[in-house]
C-alpha cells in the first residue's frame, strides 16, 4: 500500500488526508523507535514527530518511490529521538542497528484486516460496564485529557480508574484468544 | 516500589495523552518514574493498544492519531 496517495491532500492542508496517512503509518514509525524505548517517551517523539511531517510536507520532495513521506518521517522521528538521546547521554541501540533501520527502502504498510476489527468490535461489546466505562474513556477522549481528569470525569479514583482499564485491555485480549485471533501478548499481560 | 504501583505508571505512560504545549517536547510524568524495563513494556503495551484503538474508530484512527490531529498547526 503506497500511502503517498495522500500526499497531494496532505500538502494542501487536508486534515482528513493527514489522518488517512496517519492510520497507515504510525505502527510503522512507531515500531522504527523500539530501540530508543528504555531512553525516550517514544509516545511523545512519535507525536511530535507526525506534528513536524505535517508541518514541512509542503516542503517536501517525493522521490518516486512508494510512501516517501513515511521514510521521510522515519526520519524525522528517529532525529529527534537521537537528539533526545543526547540530552541524556545514553545510546539504546549499536549504531549499526540504527542506520540499518534508516536505510530500510519499503517499511512495510499493512492493510486493516476487516475481520480483525470486527472481531475486536465484538470483544469491547462484551466487557463489563466499569471496565468498559473506563475503556471508552480513554477512547473517546484520545489523548486529550490525562487519566486522573478522566477518572474524575467518569467518577473513579486514578488507581480504580487504571485498575478497570488494565482489566478492559486483558478481557479484549482473552476474548481475541479465544477467537483464535493472534495477539500481542503485552495485550493480556 | 511494587509491582503493582509499576504495572499502573506503565498503564499511563502507555496512553497517548501527553501534556500540551506548542513549541516543545513533552514527557508523561510517570515515564520519568519507571525504570528501563518498565518504560520498554509501555512501549510495547503502546504499540499492541493503538491497533485495538483503530478497529474500534469510526476513521481506523488510533488515540495517538486523533491525539496530533488535535494539535495541527501549519
Amino acid at each position: 500500500m503506497d500511502l503517498d496517495v495522500h500526499f497531494a491532500s496532505i500538502v494542501s492542508g487536508d486534515a482528513a488526508a493527514f489522518g488517512r496517512w496517519l492510520a497507515g503509518s504510525e505502527g510503522t514509525v512507531r515500531d522504527s523507535l523500539r530501540s530508543f524505548a528504555a531512553v525516550v517517551d517514544v509516545e511523545a517523539v512519535l507525536q511530535e514527530s507526525m506534528l513536524r511531517v505535517w508541518q514541512v510536507a509542503p516542503r517536501f520532495v517525493p522521490d518516486g518511490r512508494p510512501n516517501g513521506l513515511l521514510r521521510f518521517s522515519i526520519r524525522i522521528a528517529r532525529n529527534l529521538a537521537v537528539s533526545e538521546l543526547r540530552k541524556v547521554r545514553t545510546r539504546p541501540a549499536e549504531a549499526e542497528e540504527i542506520e540499518a533501520a534508516l536505510s530500510e527502502d519499503e517499511p512495510p504498510v499493512a492493510a486493516p484486516d476487516p475481520m480483525l476489527r470486527r472481531a475486536i468490535i465484538e470483544c469491547r461489546e462484551k466487557l463489563p460496564a466499569k471496565p468498559r466505562e473506563a475503556f471508552d474513556a480513554r477512547l473517546a477522549n484520545a489523548g486529550g485529557k490525562d487519566d486522573e481528569d478522566l477518572a474524575q470525569t467518569i467518577g473513579m479514583r486514578l488507581n480504580t480508574f487504571l485498575q478497570n482499564f488494565t482489566r478492559a485491555r486483558k478481557l479484549i485480549a482473552d476474548c481475541l484468544n479465544k477467537r483464535g485471533v493472534v495477539i500481542d501478548a503485552e495485550l493480556g499481560a | 516500589m511494587t509491582r503493582e504501583e509499576e504495572d499502573l505508571l506503565i498503564e499511563q505512560v502507555a496512553g497517548a495523552w501527553r501534556p500540551g504545549t506548542d513549541d516543545e517536547l513533552r514527557y508523561h510524568k510517570a515515564w520519568h518514574d519507571l525504570e528501563p524495563a518498565g518504560r520498554t513494556r509501555a512501549f510495547e503495551r503502546a504499540r499492541a493498544l493503538r491497533p485495538i484503538e483503530a478497529a474500534l474508530d469510526p476513521d481506523g484512527l488510533s488515540t495517538t492519531a486523533r491525539a496530533v490531529l488535535s494539535r495541527l498547526r501549519r
